[in-house]
């Protein structure tokens, strides 16, 4: 088994321009250390119609009611609640076409720096090639490529994105890794709830047993150790 | 009727019609039906309580139902299906991720309820076997 840059076509080179955008780094890292609470704002707003702040306080009181003022911990609260605000609607401010490449790319790059924290080898955009197997079209949206303990993940912003050509991507990944007896950890990251997201498992026959899946309430285990 | 009450049944009702935008998705109708036999009952569940509601809370469900009015793509319905009942519940310091059965009395809820819609995926939460 081995890793590989994806070939670039036309839309893949278009795409990375926004992953290389520094709004998604910036939207990103204050994703990766929000709270729950934070992070479910930061999604209503960028899935949001308006881009009026005042009424994505009025509609979260918990991160920026009356009380969350000053500079002791509430205030920090609610400037962290603010810069990700700010930059949620900068994401929202891009418009319908762009907004939906900007939210995926940046599950990826949330994805990216979360199991970055654990110090492995993070790459993105890669092809896994096994012998003897057709390689796959699509690349894996963020890789750990530790020789002890590979890991691959795809990204998806909504419970929506999750489909049998990806459970059974992700599956056959593990097995042709196994045929070569290397243990791959295969993972779904999606930035939703993870109720959504079994809901919608449920209804697929694909195998994904082996799979593990990461959802918005519990995306902080990326950097809590191997999986 | 309390306050609680009368702001879930007003989330509850624009969920409903969420839901019915949302299942003109055709090739999604089991995954929006699935999401509103999931979250709604979790959703009426938060009128649950006697306390007071948080500071706020009014008016933020309130505005989460003004924003879910706004759509009209069917897309993004389906989105705001799965992200709307977190929203109310995070402004009411409640839980939708618990499993739900629909309250008693379900259907005797008041002549003010809309009334149910045989073509929609919901008509289900209201038989009495549920």
């Amino acid at each position: 088994m081995r890793f590989q840059d994806a070939a670039r076509d036309a839309r893949a080179v278009v795409y990375a321009g926004i992953q290389a955008d520094p709004l998604v780094a910036r939207v990103a890292t204050l994703l990766a250390d929000a709270t729950p609470a934070e992070r479910w704002m930061a999604r209503a707003v960028m899935n949001g119609e308006r881009t009026d702040p005042e009424v994505w306080r009025r509609i979260f009181p918990s991160l920026f009611g009356e009380g969350l003022v000053g500079e002791g911990p509430a205030g920090e609260t609610r400037g962290r609640a603010e810069r990700l605000l700010a930059a949620s609607l900068d994401v929202a401010n891009r418009g319908e076409q762009a907004r939906s490449q900007y939210r995926g790319a940046v599950v990826e790059e949330l994805t990216a720096q979360l199991l970055a924290r654990r110090g492995g080898p993070v790459r993105r955009e890669r092809r896994v090639l096994f012998d003897g197997v057709p390689a796959e079209i699509h690349p894996y949206d963020v890789t750990v490529e530790s020789p002890a303990g590979p890991e691959v993940y795809d990204c998806k912003w909504g419970a929506r994105g999750i489909n049998a050509d990806v459970l059974n991507q992700l599956d056959d990944a593990r097995a042709h890794a196994a045929d070569e007896e290397i243990e791959l950890a295969v993972a779904l990251v999606v930035f939703d709830a993870r109720r959504s997201a079994e809901i919608r498992l449920d209804r697929s026959t694909a195998r994904r047993d082996r799979t593990r899946l990461v959802a918005l309430e519990t995306i902080d285990e990326l950097g809590e150790g191997h999986p | 009727m309390t306050d609680s009450a009368d702001l879930i049944e007003r989330a509850s009702a624009a969920y409903r019609a969420l839901a019915d935008l949302a299942e003109t998705v055709e090739d999604e109708w089991q995954y929006v039906t699935d999401l509103g036999d999931a979250y709604l009952p979790s959703i009426e569940a938060l009128a649950g309580g006697t306390a007071p509601l948080p500071a706020g809370a009014v008016a933020a469900v309130d505005e989460a139902i003004a924003e879910i009015g706004l759509i009209t793509d069917p897309h993004k319905a389906i989105d705001w299906l799965s992200t709307f009942p977190h929203v109310v519940a995070l402004a009411l310091g409640g839980d939708v991720d618990e499993e739900t059965e629909p309250a008693e009395g379900a259907d005797d809820a008041g002549p003010e309820l809309p009334a149910p819609d045989e073509g929609s995926p919901f008509r289900v939460l209201r038989r009495p076997d549920r």
